[in-house]
């Protein structure tokens, strides 16, 4: 049940994964209503002692 | 010598009032030029407010849904009486976005976090969107964590707001956080919008709960539901901030529209004086040359 947590990957990447793989099987109607939701394009920066780190995309697909 | 400055002014009487100039007071053209350049933006103005009206039905719709799934998750912290014991290591979130021309929304948000680092300055800071994140970073610079930027460009997803929590709860791991609030905008009515706070609970917090034996439950199951219930808040705190977002949008476009509307309306009056006050001057040129004759 936990293999996931074993190697190391949290609850919400678990979910994120396994959410991906049921979107991609999908029938074509309901893939593109829910391929829909899966867009994003945000990014995040890390700061350090008051300075704003490099704007890095986050990529779904990368998962570590 | 008369007939020739009356026959030259008649010709410039031709070409009309545009051409005349008076000292001191704006030319017609000027007055003109201003009028048509404040009607483009009312024209602006406008269709921005539909566009952010019909973006406020869609966005309250997914605030409603999410709705559902942060009750759900706060349910078990209410009923569990989950509360918060002294933090020493407090984590806030602020909830905004990228988008300007929204009223009072980011400013609101910024307000209440600096209010609550005021009071507790060793808190870290996480900022969602590039506007609040530009405010507080001229005084809390040391506080910020973590920015996201482009968050909800869309539509606020569950999958998205799932990423963004997971890195937020690596790096509250990694500072050995305690605690952590989340300041956002809730959604009032399409008008009016009050920016409040939530707290979310940590896996600690949650295992300390005084009700907890009431719950049957599965080894590791309560870690999983804190990353999940945190997951809830925050897309909760997104979908509500987002749909404030847009009917505050739509009013500050309602009100810019509504002043474009009044300074055309006092231009168009200036504009006719001053064109009918040029009309009486050449007029009154005319009559003294024509009388001197």
């Amino acid at each position: 049940m936990t293999f996931w947590k074993d190697a190391g990957f949290s609850y919400l990447k678990y979910v994120q994964v396994a959410s991906r793989a049921l979107r991609s099987v999908l029938k074509d109607e309901a893939k593109i209503q829910a391929l829909k939701r899966e867009e994003t394009v945000l990014k995040v920066s890390r700061w350090a002692n008051g300075k704003q780190g490099e704007l890095k995309f986050v990529d779904p697909k990368n998962q570590h | 010598m008369f007939s020739t400055a009356a026959s030259a002014k008649a010709v410039s009487f031709l070409a009309g009032p545009l051409s005349t100039q008076t000292a001191g007071m704006a030319t017609l053209k000027e007055i003109q030029i201003r009028r048509r350049s404040v009607q483009n933006i009312g024209k602006i103005t406008k269709s921005m407010k539909m566009i952010a009206s019909t973006k406020v039905p869609k966005a309250q719709k997914i605030m409603e849904s999410a709705r559902v799934y942060g009750a759900a998750s706060n349910g078990l912290f209410q009923h569990a009486q989950t509360d918060f014991a002294d933090s020493k290591k407090p984590l806030v979130i602020a909830i905004s976005s990228d988008r300007g021309l929204c009223g009072g929304i980011h400013s609101s948000v910024s307000k209440a976090m600096k209010a609550d680092l005021r009071k507790n300055p060793e808190s870290t800071v996480v900022v969602l969107g590039q506007k609040v994140k530009i405010q507080l970073s001229r005084e809390y610079r040391d506080n910020i964590a973590l920015h996201f930027e482009q968050v909800a460009k869309t539509i606020p997803t569950w999958d998205e707001t799932a990423a963004i929590a997971d890195i937020i709860l690596e790096k509250a791991k990694e500072e050995g956080v305690d605690s952590a609030k989340i300041f956002y905008n809730k959604f009032k009515t399409i008008i009016a919008f009050e920016t409040t706070s939530i707290p979310t609970f940590t896996l600690e917090a949650l295992e300390a709960s005084p009700k907890l034996s009431t719950y049957e439950y599965d080894d590791g199951v309560l870690a999983n539901f804190a990353q999940f219930a945190f997951a809830n808040t925050l897309y909760w705190a997104v979908a509500e901030g987002n749909a404030s977002e847009m009917a505050a949008k739509r009013t500050a476009m309602e009100n810019a529209t509504k002043n474009a509307g009044e300074v055309i309306a006092k231009l168009t009056l200036t504009f006719n004086r001053t064109r009918q006050a040029a009309i009486t001057n050449e007029l009154i040129d005319i009559i003294v040359g024509a009388s001197a004759m």
